[in-house]
């Protein structure tokens, strides 16, 4: 259940007190089974899994919630493939071809006859509300994916005013002055990943993995103009990640560091295990988010 | 069923043919012949010189149009500052526009590209081997923090009293508009504005947010934009009247 991306929103911390009869609201937008002729649906589910009760989990001041979705698989080609078919037999049939109204008609109706039989995937997606800095971490590099469950939360507690995170420094200067040899925040070490960029339209693009990031080859590069538009972070032995310049933390890793107080203790229920992983993990994205905070000087929610 | 799809349309032909104003002097002007043009048609854009042709206009014809027009189209190009700013100059340029102000500017060799503000105004930082592309990306990189600096600090003030927050924000050189907000809540905010003064891009802010509200032009619009930023036809005559050589600056520092 550790989360593995974290794309940023921030909301005021004022906002705390709306968030009391967060599993009421939650409840109401509970997640329904897809239809048999809908494309898909979205809707809150327990993060302990199907069946439970809880649609929310607080440890201290952070909230766990999970979206839940269901999506009809209907591939692209198999309609395409159909609707070929039915064309072709119509205009034998006929002798005339098809106008475009038709068509669209036909491919519409042939959706509608394929959706019940189409598999049905289940999706589920992760997310942390943090009310002391105010700032909701969604598990997941995708804009879209995060954005969507953003406009879920708000859907469901009426009004949610978050803001994708905007930091006050240029990203890519500070990465490239890290890489570079200048002092990093306490707590920050480099990884062994990078990506540097010539800052031009189309300008070169050079990915390093597994690469010891001090060397003289990527002295050059930067010398040579290039910035740095990703950058492997490890915080403390704690927690490894890749930072972007959208401020989209991938390849998120609890390291030993910190997990291994998970370790030494055994616990007998699910719900236990699920409760000690998310208390330790809201622990670090707290830390985290800070020293991020500070680096990059995240702006505000509130005035 | 790739024979039913429309084609896309190909971009219209195009060539750039020199033509002598009264005074002796050659400016380029850009020739484009468009399908859908009905008759011969001069602009002067940021771009310069632009003669749009209708698909069958005879050369001859949009000469003579040139020649009886050439002394609108010198006055139009005297008034348009784009096509006569000189190029940026790598290593000496002096100064900076930020915030409606001229901000002095120091340019020094280093291990990596970087632009920053500081009392003394802005560092450009450059590699030795870095050339023009590179410190304009620097520049624009530096422009896009300020002006995300200063969304930060206004953006709070005006998020009670909207029913939604934009769901991302993109600082970018922008050609005619100075914002726009999409059906999506993508805020879209020109990077020129933050060489321009501050309240103007304000209240760019503010009448992008209001589209929250009314995502149209009506008076209910108009309404709250007054309730949040009263002097608001001021900013419009400051960009109306400076915010073309915003764009130019810009464009020449940083496009």
């Amino acid at each position: 259940m550790f989360f593995r991306n974290l794309t940023f929103f921030r909301f005021p911390a004022t906002l705390a007190k709306s968030l009391d009869d967060l599993d009421a609201r939650l409840e109401e937008c509970r997640l329904k089974p897809v239809g048999p002729s809908e494309p898909m649906s979205r809707g809150f589910v327990s993060p302990f899994g199907r069946d439970e009760p809880a649609m929310s989990h607080r440890v201290g001041d952070a909230i766990w919630i999970t979206l839940g979705g269901e999506d009809r698989l209907l591939p692209a080609a198999v309609v395409n493939d159909a609707l070929a078919r039915k064309i072709a037999e119509i205009e034998e049939k006929e002798g005339r071809r098809l106008g475009g109204r038709a068509r669209k008609r036909l491919k519409e109706d042939l959706v509608m006859e394929l959706l019940p039989r189409a598999f049905v995937r289940p999706t589920r997606l992760n997310a942390s509300l943090d009310l002391e800095h105010g700032f909701i971490a969604v598990d997941s590099s995708s804009r879209k994916a995060a954005e969507a469950l953003v406009s879920e939360v708000r859907h469901a507690l009426g009004s949610f005013p978050a803001l994708p995170l905007n930091a006050e420094v240029a990203v890519r200067a500070v990465m490239t002055g890290w890489l570079a040899g200048e002092p990093l925040p306490a707590g920050l070490s480099l990884g062994d990943e990078c990506e540097l960029k010539d800052p031009v339209d189309g300008g070169a693009v050079v990915r390093c993995s597994r690469h010891e990031l001090q060397a003289d080859e990527i002295r050059s590069h930067l010398e040579a103009g290039k910035q740095v538009t990703r950058l492997a972070l490890v915080l403390d032995d704690h927690v490894s990640f890749v930072l972007g310049e959208d401020l989209v933390l991938r390849k998120l890793k609890f390291l030993d560091g910190a997990v291994e107080q998970l370790e030494n203790s055994e616990r007998d229920s699910l719900h236990a295990e699920l409760d000690a992983r998310f208390a330790l993990m809201a622990g670090e994205l707290k830390r985290l988010f800070a020293v991020l905070e500070q680096a990059l000087k995240f702006s505000r929610a509130e005035a | 069923m790739p024979l039913l799809r429309t084609p896309r349309p190909a971009p219209p032909a195009e060539e750039t043919r020199p033509l002598r104003l009264a005074d002796g002097r050659e400016v380029p002007v850009r020739w484009v012949r468009h399908p859908r043009a009905r008759r011969l048609r001069l602009l002067v854009g940021e771009r310069g010189a632009r003669l749009t042709l209708p698909p069958r206009a005879s050369i001859r014809a949009a000469e003579a149009f040139l020649h009886e027009h050439r002394d609108w189209l010198a006055q139009q190009l005297a008034a348009h500052v784009a096509t006569t700013l000189p190029p940026l100059a790598l290593w000496q340029e002096p100064q900076l526009p930020l915030r409606g102000e001229a901000v002095p500017l120091r340019w020094q060799p280093g291990r990596y590209a970087r632009a920053a503000l500081d009392d003394d105004g802005v560092l450009l930082q450059l590699p030795e081997r870095a050339g023009e592309r590179q410190a304009r990306a620097a520049l624009r990189e530096f422009y896009g923090q300020q002006a995300r600096a200063d969304l930060g600090a206004w953006l709070p003030k005006y998020l009670p009293g909207l029913p939604r927050t934009p769901l991302s924000f993109r600082l970018r050189p922008l050609s005619s508009i100075w914002g726009s907000l999409s059906p999506g809540d993508a805020l879209s905010l020109d990077l020129a504005l933050v060489l321009g003064r501050p309240s103007a891009f304000e209240y760019v802010l503010v009448h992008e947010l209001c589209h929250l509200i009314h995502a149209n032009h009506s008076r209910a619009f108009w309404r709250e934009v007054e309730k949040r930023w009263p002097d608001w036809r001021d900013e419009r005559d400051y960009l109306r009247a400076q915010g073309p050589g915003l764009k130019a600056a810009l464009a020449r520092l940083a496009g």
